[in-house]
This record gives C-alpha cells, structure tokens and sequence, in this order.
C-alpha cells in the first residue's frame, strides 16, 4: 500500500516482560477506511500491542507512528488526544456514575459554564447523540451498574466514537453480545470505516473475520507470522497460522444418557420465571438463548444463588438454595464474570484451582502442600494452562488461561454436575478445542454439564440437547437432527424486536 | 429496578435504613416524651446538634465513596478546637483562630490523603494513626485540661440565630449545598465516585486519580475542623478529647445514608437523613434522660442494623 500515510503505525516494535517476550519485531500498519483484523492465540503479543497502541505501555524497541509522525505516547490520555481510542474487553464503566458522565470521564471540562459547573443539559444531549450513534437505548440519566454486559460495551463503544477518535481498537466486541447486536456492532463499524477511520479489529470468531476485515495480521508468539488481504486465505489456513498445526475440532460422539442427575420444577428467580429443565448422567445441554434472556440467571438459580420460587432436585433429593451445599453435593459454577465471580486475582494459580477441593485434598484437616503442588500441577498439565508456576498469580495469566484455571478448579472438586457460562469466551481457538475435548471427556466419564454459550456453532456442536430461552422462560427444547442453529435462533428471536431493549 | 420499588419515596428507596429509622424515632420520642422532644427549644438544640454532625458526616460521604474511611476526624475536632482557643488565647482574633483550626484540618487530611493515595496503605490504618497523633498533640499540649478564658465570640456564634436559624445550621446547609455542587455538578465529583468505583477507568481517561483520593481526606480533616471551631462555642472550651467518637456517629450516618463501602455507590443527601436519624436517636434519649452510655449502644444496634439494610440490597444489585 502506497500513497498516503497510514493513521497510526508500529515500526519494528519489540516488547519484554520478566521471564517474556511479548513482541518481537512486530511492524502494523492502519489505513483510514480500513479494519485491520488481528488474530493470534492467547499469548500471542495481542494484549500487549492493545496497549501500545493505546498508550497504556511503551515499547522497548521500535517506535509508533501517527500520520507518518514519530509519538510517543506517555499515557492513554494522551493517546486518546491523538486520536486512538481502545475498547478494551475488560469493562472500565464506573458502575455507580451515570451514563453521560461515564462517556464523559476526563472530559468533562468541555461541558462546564461560566461558575465552572457541569451544564448536564449539554453534557447529557451529548450522551444521547453518543448512545444514539451505537443504538443503545438507555436513559443517560442511569447508572452504568444498571446495564448488562452487553449494554456496557456498547457504552465503551460510544465512548470511543464521542471522542473523535480516528483509529479505534476493539478487543473482541462481540464476545458479550447477542446475534442482533453484533449484527448492529457491524453496522456501526462498516460505518465507521466508511468515515475514513481505521479499525483494528480483534476477534477469534472466523464468520467476523471474513465478514469484516479488509487485510488480516497473523501473530504467532510476539511476532507478525501473515499479513494478508480479503479472501486471501480460509478459516482453515487462517487457524493453521495461528496455532502453527491443524486443530480438530472435537465432535460428540453419540451417547446414551444415564439416570437424571438435577431437575428443576417451575424454577423462579430474578430474570427467570417458571423453568423445568433436566440433566442426565453423560450429558451435555445447552442453554441458548440471546444475552438477557435468563441465561446466567437460570444457572445461578439451579446452584442456589439466587432462587425464588420452585424445586430443584439432585438425584431425587431435594436441594436447596445454597450454594455451599450445592458446591458439597457435586455442583459446579463456572461463571461468565471470571474477573468479579470466578477468580481471586491476586492468589496464586495453585490456591485458584483448590479452592473448592481442599477438603478433598485434606487428610484429618491437614492439606499437605506437597499434596496441593501435586494436583495443582497435575490440573495445569491436563488443561493446559500456560503458566511459569503454580505460585504465579491467576491476575498475570491471559484470558483464556484464566478461564481453564475456573474450570480446573471444578475438575479437581470431582463436581458430577457443570454448569458453565460462556467457558470460550475470549479464548483462543486452540485453547477452546482444549475446552470441549474438556467438557465432552467429563460428560463421558458421567458428568452432566449444562453449557451456556452465545456462539451458537459451539452449542449445536458440542451439545446432546438444548433448551432455549426467551425473556427468562424456556421456549423450546431440541435434540439430535432438531438440534440447529436455524430452529435455534427461531425460537429465540421471535418477538425479540418488541421485547429486547436496554436499560 | 422493579416499578414497586420506583413507586416509593426516593428516601425509602435509596437510604431505607435512615428513613425508617428516622420516622419511627420520631414517632416514638413525640409519643412518650410528653411535648418535649417536639418543644422549640428542644429542637433547635436538636438542628444545631445534628448539624454539627453533618459538618463530618457530609465530607465523611465522599470518603467512603472512594472506599475509605477517617477514623481520624474525631481526635482531630479535639486537637483543632485547642488550637483555635490557643490562637485567641494569643491573641490572633476570632479569624485567625479559625484560620489556624483550618490549617491544622489541613495539614492532618494532608498527611492522611497522602499517605492512603500515594503510599498506598490502608485508610483504616492511616486514619486509627493520626487519630492517635492527634488525640496525643490535643493532650499533650493542654495537659488534658480544658482552653478557656478567650472572651465570648465563639459561644455567641454557637447561639447566633441568621432569621429563625442556628448559626450551625446554616454552616451546615450552606456546607451541603457546596459539597452537593461538587459531587454533582463537578468533574471532580465524578472522579471520587471513580475512585471507589473503578480506578482503571480513570487511569485510562488520563485522570489523576491519586490525587482526588488524596483530596477527600483533606476536605474531611478541613470540614472537621471547621467543625471544632463552632463546637467551641457551645460551652466556651476548647476540650482537648471532647469530639472523640465522631467519627462513629459520622460513618454511621454515612451508611445509614445509603452510600456504601463498595463501588463508589452512595447518596450525599442520604447522609442528611443518616445524621439526622442519629441526633434524633440521641437528643431523644436525652430528653427522655437516658444513659449516655446506653446511647452508645443505641447508635451501634443503628448501626448494626443499617448494615444488615445495606447488605440486603448489594446481595440484589446483580441482575
């Protein structure tokens, strides 16, 4: 590409944390009116150029460009007044500020009159244009706690956008949302593109890279391995250079399913009315449905977190409201939330992956800690959790290997029934094959798992079953050859244009 | 939220604690005091009590907001109140006392802010130690003994009526509607709220969120020593541990008021009815000549349950 400057531009840069080398050499180039996709496996250096290219570090060899111009930027802020805006996957809304003031932290001083106060009036008509510009129908009035996941990161999307910002960095959009509203989120960036911005665009999902990107970077290990246009190489190959070996994905082999494990009964709970749901010995159901229609509320209810109304029963028995006695009686809860629900970030892995087994692992009340390093690493080695150490903080690792440390943990309580949010969310493609081969072994060994997943390839390909709900009320059950994406999304749609909106 | 809970008054819903608190004191102390809880002179000794409080409890909000707390603010109004008298006792005029008793709020939030924003230590521990620094200064430089002799102009401002209002309570109106400009119609406001609520977010937008979190403390310490000065007046005295505990009633007021530990979730005017639950709780007590040590634990089983409240609603916020 010749002709004019790109926006923004990594020469050579080269990037080293202890014991790490997180970018090697890499060069990337932003054109206006471009999406520039990036793809790399967890560890691959992409968090890393996320935050040179946000100005959030510096790099340690090679330099940034804007316009052709040397920068560099001391902070996000200033990268920001450059004009790079960085839509992180991690949420940064402050949950108890409004709306208007969360679009506008850092920058209220445009908004205040003479007296030297805030003009809501002026700063909340400059909130709506922003929301209105994603279709985030929500008054600016409330707090950002009020919206869910998927309102959140419209809200950090029309954060970027009300700065003006001409190269904006997504760190996988769409990991949180619905089909329609990534269907939106597209729109918006075809848009934006067509505006003359440039897009740098992170995701695993190979329909989005297709659909999307106009020229593809491949990063392998900190370095650039491809940089390709549109249409120049399949999903297949795209993995291929990913992962450096063909990945197969796992596929369920047909199954006979045992005794009914867990059986609710017009189950109730916030977000959630009236469901019956059953799990078998040998399982794997989906729960489909689109984000807010009572997903995560439905497995909360079933492990006791929250529960109004019904009966939920395991093995017969009843169970009650607890999620200490459903974790004892063979429950497991991986949430969608790792950060807030799942983790204790500044533990060690070791302690992470325990903490619901220590009373296996005691004898008399004693946890030996050779015990606890022997089955810690064992479960690093059977996830594959990349890691230096057992001792190493959970908050250091990547995504992807966060969310195999959650899931390690209900491994080692030996938990009998799944419940999993969102497991793939954020995580490479490798460490997903991991994941299901994961999920697909525990049922064969006679575990049941209910599985949440927004992606619905995943659903239909890893599950026996699946029930789908619609505004907090199961709408339909599929199994076997009724089982696909098409009756899927039938069933979970229907009315979602009258029903579905934010706030 | 649920239309039932919209369909309630805003105090019910966002300070429940301090709302049902407040309306069943009253009822209880206007029933079986016989007129005298609701006597005028009553209730202006009440008004200018709770408004003392305030002075505290108001800047004590934006504490907590940031996921803090000043313990120190009580030890300070005892040591601030001796150098105010000191400074007349010198000499230096009703101003300059009162500039000297801001200086010291000053210099104490000073230390504090810094300490917790900058050093990174715990609010809690920096907060017991200059509470300890300031309680020692108060009666090592008094021998423990009360500051008096300096003339009459505190105990007239203490009595001072503005129209039919306690000098104190105008201080305090005037000192809600500042800090209600500034939570709510600053950026700095929304910053504090960001301190407590998300500290990433501000590092991303470019902001010094250090800075801010140092800053709450020095308005606390500065407010409470603002504080010291009217609280002077009210028996002409500077005693050097006389506000020990305010703290208590002020956090205890704050939470009453709704805002919570967590998040940077919280209601300025919530610590309006937090205070005024506790003056309310312990001028009723009084009148109905109560044990003051048994209103001690009055203001704790209020504070007890205020948690219990508050407690309830966080398990709900997650939808």
């Amino acid at each position: 590409m010749n002709g004019p400057a790109p926006l923004m531009a990594l020469r050579g840069v080269g990037k080293s944390f202890p014991g790490v080398r997180a970018l090697d050499g890499v060069d990337l180039e932003v054109f206006a009116g471009e999406v520039h996709v990036i793809l790399g496996q967890n560890g691959a250096g992409k968090s890393t150029l996320i935050r040179i290219l946000g100005g959030a570090c510096r790099p340690d060899e090679g330099h940034v460009e804007a316009d052709g111009r040397r920068v560099a930027f001391a902070s996000p802020a200033m990268a920001a007044r450059m004009g790079v805006a960085v839509i992180h996957q991690e949420l940064t809304a402050v949950p108890h500020l409004d709306l208007a003031r969360n679009i506008f932290l850092g920058r209220e001083a445009a908004f205040r009159n003479r007296l030297g106060l805030l003009d809501l009036g002026a700063m909340r008509a400059a909130a709506r244009r922003a929301l209105d510009a994603v279709g985030l129908r929500a008054d600016v009035r409330t707090e950002a706690a009020a919206l869910d996941v998927a309102g959140q990161q419209l809200l950090e999307i029309a954060k970027a956008l009300s700065q003006d910002s001409r190269v904006l960095v997504m760190d996988e959009p769409t990991a949180s949302l619905s089909v329609p509203e990534a269907e939106r989120l597209f729109a918006i960036i075809r848009r934006l593109r067509g505006e003359g911005h440039g897009i740098v665009y992170i995701s695993h999902r190979m329909p989005e890279v297709k659909a999307l990107g106009d020229r593809i970077t491949v990063m392998r290990d900190g370095r650039r391995v491809a940089l390709l246009r549109r249409g120049e190489a399949g999903a297949d190959a795209l993995v291929a250079m990913m992962v450096g070996r063909a990945v197969a994905l796992s596929r369920p082999p047909a199954q006979t399913p045992g005794a009914v494990l867990l059986e609710a009964e017009g189950l109730s709970a916030p977000g959630i009315a009236d469901a019956s749901i059953r799990l078998r010995a040998g399982e794997v159901v989906g729960l489909a449905g689109l984000v807010g229609s009572g997903r995560t509320e439905l497995l909360r209810a079933l492990f006791g977190a929250e529960r109004g109304a019904g009966a939920v029963r395991l093995g017969g028995r009843p169970l009650p409201a607890d999620p200490v006695r459903a974790a004892a009686a063979g429950l497991g809860l991986v949430p969608e939330d790792r950060k807030r629900q799942g983790l204790a970030l500044g533990r060690p892995v070791r302690d992470n992956l325990l903490s619901a087994s220590f009373r296996r692992l005691a004898r008399r009340g004693v946890a030996w800690p050779a015990r606890l390093e022997r089955e810690a690493r064992s479960l690093v080695s059977r996830l594959s959790i990349r890691t230096a150490g057992t001792g190493v903080r959970v908050g250091t690792l990547s995504g992807g290997n966060q969310q195999k440390c959650v899931f390690g943990r209900w491994l080692s309580a030996e938990a009998r029934i799944l419940l999993l949010d969102e497991p793939t969310r954020g995580v490479d493609v490798a460490a997903k094959a991991e994941i299901h081969a994961t999920i697909r072994a525990r049922a064969g060994s006679g575990c049941a798992v209910l599985l949440v997943s927004s992606e619905l390839p995943e659903l239909i390909h890893l599950c026996d079953r699946a029930y789908v709900l619609r505004d907090g009320r199961i709408v339909g059950e599929l199994a076997g050859a009724a089982l696909t994406e098409a009756a899927v999304l039938r069933l979970a749609v229907a009315q979602e244009a009258q029903a579905h909106a934010h706030g | 939220m649920p239309m039932a809970e919209r369909a309630l008054p805003a105090p019910f819903r966002r300070a429940p604690g301090a709302a049902v608190a407040l309306v069943v004191l009253v009822a209880i102390f206007a029933a079986s005091s016989g007129g005298r809880f609701l006597s005028v002179g009553n209730l202006v000794s009440l008004s200018s009590q709770v408004a003392l409080l305030l002075l505290v409890a108001l800047p004590m909000t934006f504490v907590v907001l940031t996921e803090g707390l000043d313990l120190s603010v009580g030890a300070l109004m005892g040591l601030a109140g001796v150098v105010a008298a000191t400074a007349m006792l010198g000499g230096w005029g009703v101003p300059g006392a009162l500039l000297a008793a801001l200086g010291t709020g000053l210099v104490l939030g000073a230390v504090n802010g810094a300490l917790i924003a900058w050093g990174g230590m715990p609010a809690f521990v920096v907060t017991l130690g200059t509470m300890g620094l300031a309680e020692g200064l108060a009666l090592a430089v008094t021998d423990g003994e009360p500051v008096s002799g300096f003339g009459d102009a505190p105990r007239l401002a203490w009595q001072a009526m503005i129209g039919p209002v306690p000098l104190p309570v105008a201080v305090a109106a005037a000192l809600y509607a500042l800090l209600h400009l500034l939570l709510y119609r600053t950026p700095f406001g929304a910053h504090v709220v960001a301190v407590g609520g998300n500290r990433e977010a501000l590092r991303l937008a470019g902001i010094r969120g250090r800075a801010v979190h140092a800053a709450v403390y020095v308005l606390s310490a500065s407010c409470a020593a603002l504080a010291a000065f009217l609280l002077v007046g009210r028996t002409n005295a500077a005693h050097p541990t006389v506000a020990l505990g305010v703290e208590f009633d002020a956090i205890v007021a704050v939470v009453l008021g709704g805002t919570s530990f967590e998040r940077g979730q919280g209601w300025l005017f919530g610590t309006v009815l937090g205070a005024a639950a506790i003056g309310v709780l312990r001028n009723g007590l009084n009148v109905l000549a109560v044990d003051p040590s048994l209103q001690v634990v009055a203001v704790g089983l209020l504070a007890i349950l205020a948690l219990v409240a508050g407690n309830r609603r966080g398990g709900r916020a997650r939808t």
